[in-house]
């Protein structure tokens, strides 16, 4: 009873209670930090930083869901796609997961980047597909700025709360 | 997963609507000057429409023209611009409650910006010029030459399927075509910014400037009734 009421707690205070105020966040006040279309993607750092703390298998879960609330809030179309991305990002992630004591730190930053890169690129794969056919110069700059935007305020962030404390 | 998509929206419209005010009044005072100066030209405009109307009216009775009907256009307030890393989405303050239904042109006075994919009874959501799937049927202006135009990225666009024999310049006017049942005929879309040429090809390819600042707008309308009384 004790047991199930602290995985019970645990869930609420590691999941539920970050991932409704991260979703919140990048709702209501990303369109603040916008710079042109490019916003910045609070929601994929989520899921990276609870794929390093819990493993492949919770970053591949929370991935999906949170992809799948993505696409449950006014996204237009390819409804399924962030899912897809997000989960990838969890399972990758989940890679880091307790493996800075035994990597170079520096592998391990450029690990998480290429992360979020790889995410954004799936990303922009699909969603700038023409623009990639008709000027493929515009397509990696949106790529780029939007990793770019997305990777500097990840670098923000651990200041605060650093990736390798939760590896 | 329509029905859940459109209660999702309003749901989505709902939490987003204090934050949409809070910004709004953020930005009354700039829109109150802007819109005096608007009233100003548009009154000075509005004298010599009049005029134009009013012969406009006696050369087309004496050419025995039909003539169109209005637009009916519905305001709707952006009430969220998509949670996605870039913006390709944005959700209105309107829904089936208000007769907006799918496939719903949506236009800001600029021009064309989009059209309603989903719809809730309170909100819907609008697929923006900058997504990958958006295509649109256009018209340019004076030469009558169609094409179709697709999102280039920022405040640019591509025409394609050009005939090559036709005579465009830049600036040239671009609005719909009216072959589609989304949009109506005559809506502005941009202008023409470049023309090119390409070698062993049949078409033209123009480069359109779009009038809309993506990142700005926060007002739209979205045409619910079709210019179809025909007298």
């Amino acid at each position: 009873m004790f047991l199930l009421l602290w995985v019970n707690q645990m869930i609420w205070t590691s999941f539920v209670i970050p991932g409704a105020a991260t979703w919140l966040i990048q709702l209501l006040f990303v369109d603040f930090l916008s710079i042109g279309t490019i916003r910045p993607d609070f929601l994929v750092i989520l899921v990276l930083y609870w794929s390093v703390k819990y493993g492949r298998t919770v970053g591949i879960v929370s991935g999906f869901l949170i992809g799948l609330l993505i696409d449950l809030s006014g996204t237009a179309s390819f409804f399924g796609l962030s899912p897809l991305i997000y989960s990838i990002s969890g399972y990758i992630g989940g890679y880091l997961s307790g493996q800075y004591s035994r990597l170079n730190p520096i592998y391990f930053t450029v690990s998480w980047i290429t992360i979020l890169a790889f995410q954004f690129l799936i990303f922009c794969t699909i969603q700038y597909q023409d623009i990639w056919l008709l000027n493929p110069q515009i397509f990696w700059g949106k790529w780029f700025g939007t990793t770019l935007y997305t990777v500097s305020f990840t670098g923000i962030f651990q200041v605060v709360f650093p990736l390798h404390k939760l590896s | 997963m329509r029905v859940i998509r459109g209660k999702t929206t309003e749901i989505v419209a709902f939490i987003s609507s204090p934050i949409i005010w809070v910004k709004s009044l953020m930005y009354l005072k700039e829109e109150n000057g802007l819109l005096r100066e608007k009233n100003l030209i548009l009154s000075l405009q509005i004298e010599s429409m009049l005029n134009l109307q009013i012969e406009n009216n006696r050369l087309l009775g004496m050419l025995d023209f039909k003539r169109q009907t209005k637009l009916y256009l519905k305001p709707a307030r952006v009430v969220n611009k998509g949670i996605q890393p870039n913006l390709l989405s944005i959700v209105i303050d309107v829904g089936t409650l208000d007769g907006v239904e799918t496939n719903q042109a949506v236009l800001t006075p600029k021009g064309v910006i989009g059209k309603t994919i989903e719809t809730g009874e309170s909100a819907s959501i609008v697929q923006l010029i900058t997504d990958v799937n958006f295509r649109l049927s256009v018209r340019v202006l004076p030469s009558g030459a169609t094409g179709i135009l697709r999102w280039l990225g920022n405040d640019k666009g591509q025409v394609r399927e050009v005939q090559k024999n036709v005579e465009i310049n830049i600036g040239d006017k671009v609005i719909t075509s009216g072959f589609s049942d989304i949009y109506p005929s005559g809506l502005p879309v941009g202008e023409v910014a470049g023309v090119h040429d390409e070698r062993g090809s049949f078409q033209k390819i123009l480069n359109i400037q779009l009038p809309n600042d993506m990142s700005s707008f926060q007002h739209v309308f979205i045409i619910v009734g079709e210019p179809n009384d025909m007298d």
